[in-house]
């Protein structure tokens, strides 16, 4: 499903960026960055605060001018010098932007007054937009009387009554607690399959990127470092940078050393260790590079007589009690190992030898 | 330091001891001067009879003209201020981006309050007068034969003298309130489609009303008493309330001084009571306030 949306957003794109350059000052904020969206696509562009990637979403919108930009064309309309208004895209912004003297029903149609819609078509279409995101009942309420996740659902129901194109969305869960978060990404999702709207999402939570994205763009210092579906990003990150920004626990510095039967060799100090190379150029032998393995993939053993691949004895280290789980760290040859554990019937003090899987372990360059 | 700032701000004698000070220094004053206005003064001494006189005399007087005079004066001025204000507060709050710029224009601003109005009035008289700097040099320049005498002592000279020196008054607060707003508002609307007017008129203008309030309130109030601008750009041929207040405490004829400041007074209410009587259809203007904040 996934990929035939890809394969149709080859085709035509519902947004294309081409080379887009933004300077604030003498700082480059984005470095001749190019993104594509397919049709119905959800897209996210993840990153850390600086990354650019809310630069990169404002000059979608129109809200930003490009220091320099090749093209930029949504649904096929070449949109670079149509200003804001004009433009078929509509945002959410981080902190909602609800204009405090309105009420929620006239924050929501406010879009379809500008554009001259009748009131008795507007209120019925505002009723409905807000009927979308469960607030059918509060059209006559006032802003500063919602809660952050009403608040947050009036300013998704204001950007979709207009019916745009693509909806971009900054960071729109950034101002929730942690349990109403969870319930937004659902409900996003929920939307996004009825809708069969474009969006593109900023996020810096790579575990909100990965729960929802059908494709993440990875960005940093306003250029893009990797590209992809959720499970290639999480898997086979292409650098130490996306290994540690997705949340890789274990990283080790090691020298390359070659290939063999298919899998990268990386030497760490005696030990040889094996994984999936994930760069995006072929590594030279003695090249810098890391050894990465999520905690949740490393295996314990109680006895180094099982022919295990990876293999290494080690020593108990810290423990660090998370509820669901326990992080163990494990002193080996190779550094402090962090493992996870999730069977709290596991005594710690008895494993002696960690092991992983070969297709867990990935060997990225620096 | 927090204990002393949760009990200086929730303090209960604040409002006890406003209200006191208030009416000692405010409203009983005010009282006492309404009261002035009918009693009577007989060889330089109050004589405590209730009388209408000076009242009948204000109107037989041909005085109520002056009222009429001063309320259209200061509507004028101060709808001239709004719209000249309203832009320039705009492009101070959201357009200008220099800061140095911005520091400059409104310290430039401040300088009518440190000027006596007397001394920063009397230029315009060499400037407009008959003889005065613009008269020579449209002569000179052979615009015109004879020297332009509405220039000073006209309607046109009190206007135009009081023009500037009221203008900061509307800008501040106008200004302020401006900047409250949040940017995020104006992109919001812009995204969603409206046109920078669009925007002017349903997202800034509203927001900005208890500024533009304000700016007509601290403006209007003042222009209402102005007695220096009329009096020498006026030069007698425009009475004003205020002049006449200043004439008649003048000549010591303090119960006629009272009844036309009950008179100023009694206007005001009017137009202020109708001003807020308006904007309450608009929605309470404390809760912009409140949901301007974050």
């Amino acid at each position: 499903m996934a990929s035939a949306v890809r394969a149709e957003g080859a085709r035509h794109p519902i947004l294309e960026v081409r080379d887009a350059t933004h300077r604030f000052g003498d700082v480059l904020a984005l470095d001749r960055v190019s993104i594509t969206a397919a049709q119905g696509e959800f897209l996210t562009i993840l990153g850390e605060s600086g990354s650019g990637k809310t630069t990169l979403l404002r000059i979608v919108s129109g809200l930003e001018k490009p220091s320099e930009l090749e093209s930029l064309r949504i649904a096929g309309q070449d949109v670079a010098r149509v200003p804001a208004s004009d433009r078929n895209c509509t945002t959410v912004f981080q902190h909602y932007a609800l204009f405090p003297h309105m009420s929620v029903g006239e924050n929501v149609e406010y879009g379809l007054k500008v554009r001259g819609v009748a009131l008795v078509e507007r209120r019925r279409r505002a009723t409905e937009a807000l009927a979308l995101v469960r607030l059918g009942d509060k059209f006559d309420r006032r802003v500063h009387q919602l809660s952050g996740g009403e608040r947050q659902r009036v300013a998704l129901a204001r950007a979709l009554v207009t019916r745009p194109a693509i909806l971009l969305l900054d960071e729109p869960l950034g101002a929730l607690d942690e349990k109403l978060r969870q319930d937004m990404q659902v409900e996003l999702l929920d939307l996004h399959r009825k809708l069969g709207l474009t969006f593109v999402y900023i996020t810096h939570s790579q575990e909100e990127a990965l729960t929802m994205s059908d494709r993440i763009i990875l960005m940093r210092r306003g250029r893009i470092v990797q590209e992809g579906t959720p499970a290639n990003i999480f898997e086979r990150p292409a650098t130490r940078f996306v290994a540690d920004f997705m949340g890789m626990e274990n990283l080790i510095p090691a020298r390359f050393e070659g290939l063999e039967d298919g899998f990268a060799v990386a030497r760490v100090g005696a030990h040889r260790v094996r994984g999936n190379w994930c760069g995006v150029e072929q590594a030279a032998s003695g090249d810098q590079v890391h050894v990465g393995v999520r905690a949740e993939r490393v295996r314990f053993a109680v006895s180094g007589d099982e022919g295990h691949p990876n293999q290494i004895t080690c020593r108990q280290g810290q423990t660090v009690y998370k509820g669901k789980y326990v992080d163990q760290g494990a002193e080996t040859e190779l550094g402090t190992i962090s493992a996870r554990i999730w069977d709290h019937g596991l005594d710690p003090a008895r494993i002696t030898h960690l092991w992983w899987r070969t297709e867990d372990c990935v060997i990225v360059p620096d | 330091m927090r204990g002393w700032y949760s009990n200086f701000v929730s303090a209960g004698w604040v409002v006890p001891v406003f209200t006191v000070v208030w009416i000692g220094l405010v409203v009983v004053p005010l009282l006492i001067m309404v009261l002035f206005s009918f009693v009577e003064i007989r060889d330089y001494r109050v004589v405590y009879d209730l009388t209408l006189k000076n009242w009948e005399s204000l109107i037989d007087s041909g005085r109520w003209i002056s009222v009429v005079r001063t309320l259209r004066v200061t509507a004028v001025i101060t709808l001239i201020e709004i719209l000249v204000a309203f832009p320039f507060a705009l492009w101070l709050a959201k357009g200008c981006k220099s800061k140095n710029v911005k520091a400059a224009i409104i310290t430039l601003l401040t300088i009518p309050f440190f000027l006596d109005p007397s001394s920063r009035t009397i230029v315009w008289r060499a400037i407009l007068g008959k003889s005065g700097i613009i008269n020579t040099v449209f002569i000179e320049l052979g615009l015109i034969d004879q020297p332009m005498e509405w220039l000073l002592f006209s309607e046109f000279a009190v206007h135009f003298g009081m023009i500037a020196p009221y203008f900061p008054t509307m800008v501040f607060p106008i200004y302020l309130v401006l900047t409250l707003i949040d940017d995020d508002y104006l992109q919001a609307s812009q995204d969603l489609g409206a046109s920078p007017l669009q925007t002017l008129i349903h997202i800034i203008l509203p927001l900005a009303l208890p500024g533009i309030v304000a700016g007509i309130v601290f403006t209007m109030v003042p222009l209402m008493a102005a007695f220096v601008e009329p009096g020498m750009l006026g030069g007698g041929f425009v009475n004003l309330l205020g002049e006449s207040v200043e004439a008649a405490l003048r000549n010591l004829k303090y119960p006629t001084a009272a009844a036309l400041s009950a008179v100023v007074i009694a206007l005001l209410a009017v137009l202020l009571t109708a001003l807020v009587l308006i904007l309450r259809r608009r929605g309470s203007l404390g809760a912009i306030f409140v949901t301007l904040k974050r």
